[in-house]
């Protein structure tokens, strides 16, 4: 019988070989010496090869673990229990101090919210949809992308030494940052510092109804249906209500979003809020100036500095240091009311306007009438369009040059239609959701941050991919270069910018390209990112 | 105890490695590792924790991503452990949960690409006659362990790991075909031409 082959004999001696197979074997074996040799030699092979990896490969050999397991297991449990309690905490916050209850004024679907929102829609569409955002997202995305570029020099430059160390830095960064919040707490349906209290600390509180009568000495960040403040803050105060009444001592300054805030009591520095309802009364005294966004706008009290106002309606009757500014509907200054420099107003119409006689405006009265469409009549108007063109071409020359791949992929993405654009609406209505969420819990506040830098920065940059694929579209280049995606970048640019204009239809076209670059750049990022999770 | 905790740390015979602690004192352990006793994880982790490093060590190319991939195995235990059943010794059963540990993390590192690819030819050709150097002599020496080991060591990835699995994890085939999702056959392809590789480096010298 003809011998067997040493891979054969190898799989014997592994003691894999099928059964039948190893019978025969086992049968010539009887009589062939050679294979009793070869099965002898590999079994000593076999037993070398194991022989010497019982030794490891280092000298040192035992390895130095540390943290062991069993304390790794209570550091999970460790981890558990702050996950579990920081969720219980932050559940509690959503449960007692009725969050959404105190920021339902901004929620257009709540009941007396529901019966506007056709018209805010409308008018939304009407004023150019998107538009205010994507301005604010140009200022946020500009500084960012110096920060970027400045960054990307940097880290292209010494790659390899900064990487790892800058990724540790930003973690110990954000680590440190966290701390910072976890400060003085207290938290319930009921929440009081009694008046005989001083906390040094700075104090966050939350529930139905904060009032505090004590003292803090660091800053007081209050969520509530009523906040009422009677007592002093030596540091700043933040809150987020229903209703906050301030009748105590601010000596920072006040940044409030609240859906109304009352302020009988002696602020330091300054007011900044994005209110329904102001109402600085006769007692109410503003160290510096007032800045504020708010449906209804009354001063009564004093302000020592200059008041800047954004407001469906402003009552002035009390008294301004400085200069009054203010932007919207109605603004009535009374007999006692006392303007220390130049009254400055922007409104639709003159008649609502009232300046009664006895009202002392120091400086010069400025009152314009805002005249829709009168922007195109202005040579500034084009000069700053074209501003912003070359400044969207310069962010689009730079993304293309830092992550070439990246934004030409994410143009291309554009094509996909209404995957991108359904995905653009689901990220452009749920991160600001999520942005609100995660800064509620407080612990996120400097990660919500980030996300809404990252969100405005994304809406800019959304018209630059649909830009460029728009003019991708209409000038059908033979290459993919870099030079074609600018030139098709300038073009659809031009096209989409002068579109934007068209009154409703530009509204929605912004809209639009929003929603599509948006989702394209998710899906890209989706993309980008998913070898990476899946390995 | 501590003799056995001393028997675990030094370099031993094969046939002295699952017996460090046997039988009932060991299922013991096990159990009560499976009730999640911190103290019996813990002695399971002074038991075999060199065992499974070595492991890692041969599988790995670096020291730190095999006591990474220690400490995860380790990690994985308080939970994976409730699904060892008893129907292969333990000690196995744990090499084998640190095999698949290190295949993921050679996965990982090749970003999902294939780690193993059959080549039909692989197959093929190994079953014709074979011109290569006879098996490997008896090696007496520490000095010889030390060479065997370092030539073992520094074969290339799709080599090395089977013949590690195989050698020093005492996996079957089947279960080497498993983790490295292969077939049987090529599991034995592969260990035989590991072996050839590794005589033909090792050729030069008499061993």
């Amino acid at each position: 019988m003809e011998c067997y082959s040493e891979q054969v004999v190898s799989i014997f001696v592994d003691g894999e070989l099928a059964a039948e197979e190893a019978r025969r074997l086992r049968e010539h074996l009887a009589t062939c010496r050679r294979c009793r040799q070869l099965l002898d030699a590999l079994r000593v092979e076999n037993h070398v090869l194991s022989e010497s990896l019982q030794e490891l490969p280092e000298e040192a050999a035992i390895p130095d673990f540390s943290p062991l397991p069993w304390s790794l297991a209570w550091s999970d449990v460790a981890v558990v229990a702050a996950v579990l309690a920081l969720g219980s905490f932050v559940a509690g916050w959503f449960d007692r101090l009725s969050i959404p209850e105190a920021l339902q004024w901004l929620n257009p679907f709540s009941v007396s919210g529901r019966t506007n929102l056709f018209f805010n829609l409308s008018y939304y569409f009407a004023q150019g949809g998107t538009a205010m955002l994507i301005d604010y997202a140009a200022v946020v995305g500009k500084i960012f992308f110096l920060l970027l570029v400045g960054g990307s020099a940097l880290l292209l430059g010494r790659r390899w030494l900064l990487r790892e160390p800058g990724l540790r830095l930003l973690i110990v960064l954000l680590a440190v940052s966290l701390p910072g919040f976890a400060l003085e707490r207290r938290h319930g349906d009921f929440v009081t510092v009694a008046a005989n209290e001083t906390i040094d600390d700075t104090l966050v509180a939350s529930g139905n109804i904060v009032r505090m009568e004590g003292a803090i000495n660091g800053d007081l960040v209050a969520f509530g249906g009523s906040v009422e403040v009677r007592g002093t803050v030596n540091g700043d105060l933040m809150t987020f209500a229903k209703r906050t009444a301030v009748s105590g001592t601010v000596k920072g300054n006040i940044y409030d979003f609240s859906s109304s805030l009352d302020l009988d009591g002696q602020l330091g520095h300054s007011l900044y809020g994005f209110v329904q309802s102001l109402r600085v009364n006769e007692r109410g005294h503003v160290g510096e100036g007032v800045l504020v966004a708010a449906g209804d706008f009354s001063l009564e009290g004093e302000v020592n500095r200059s008041v800047t106002i954004y407001a469906g309606n402003a009552d002035v009757s009390g008294s301004i240091g400085r200069e009054l500014t203010m932007s919207g509907e109605n603004l009535t200054l009374t007999n006692t009311a006392r303007i220390g420099g130049n009254l400055s107003a922007s409104v639709h119409q003159l008649k609502n306007v009232h300046i009664a006689d006895g009202a002392t405006i120091t400086g010069k009265r400025d009152l314009q009438v805002r005249v829709r469409h009168s922007r195109f009549a202005r040579p500034k108007f084009y000069f700053y369009q074209a501003v912003w063109l070359a400044a969207a071409m310069l962010v689009g020359w730079l993304g293309l040059v830092l992550f070439p791949g990246f934004f030409q992929a994410s143009t291309h993405e554009v094509g996909s239609g209404w995957r991108s654009f359904g995905l653009g609406i689901g990220v452009l209505a749920g991160v600001p959701v999520a942005i609100i969420v995660i800064a509620i819990t407080l612990v996120g506040l400097p990660v919500s941050f980030m996300l809404l830098a990252a969100y405005l920065i994304a809406i800019y940059l959304a018209k630059l991919w649909v830009g460029a694929f728009l003019g991708r579209l209409l000038l059908k280049p033979a290459g993919d270069t870099k030079s074609d995606w600018l030139l098709g970048l300038l073009v659809g640019l031009l096209i989409l910018t002068i579109v934007g204009f068209i009154p409703y239809l530009g509204g929605l076209v912004r809209f639009a390209v929003v929603c599509l670059g948006l989702g394209a750049f998710a899906w890209q990022l989706y993309r980008v990112s998913r070898p990476a999770m899946t390995a | 105890m501590d003799a056995e905790r001393n028997a675990a740390k030094g370099p031993q015979p094969r046939e002295g490695k699952a017996t460090h602690m046997e039988g009932p004192d060991l299922e013991s352990v096990i159990e009560r590792a499976q009730g999640h006793d911190a103290e019996a994880l813990a002695e399971i982790y002074r038991l075999y924790a060199r065992r499974v490093f070595g492991l890692c060590r041969y599988m790995l190319d670096s020291r730190e991503s095999a006591e990474d991939a220690t400490s995860e195995v380790f990690l994985k235990l308080q939970r994976s452990i409730e699904s060892y059943d008893g129907s292969i010794p333990f000690h196995k059963w744990l090499l084998h949960v640190a095999g698949n540990q290190c295949i993921d993390a050679l996965r990982h590192r090749k970003r999902g690409r294939q780690l193993f690819v059959e080549v039909e030819e692989d197959v093929a050709v190994l079953e014709a006659a074979n011109p290569e150097p006879s098996p490997l002599g008896a090696v007496l020496s520490k000095e010889d362990r030390t060479q065997v080991r370092d030539a073992i060591a520094r074969l290339p990835e799709n080599y090395r790991v089977p013949l590690v699995l195989r050698y020093y994890g005492e996996l079957s085939y089947d279960e080497i075909a498993q983790q490295l999702g292969v077939q049987k056959n090529y599991v034995a392809a592969l260990l035989f031409r590991a072996k050839q590789e590794l005589r033909r480096r090792l050729g030069h010298r008499s061993l």
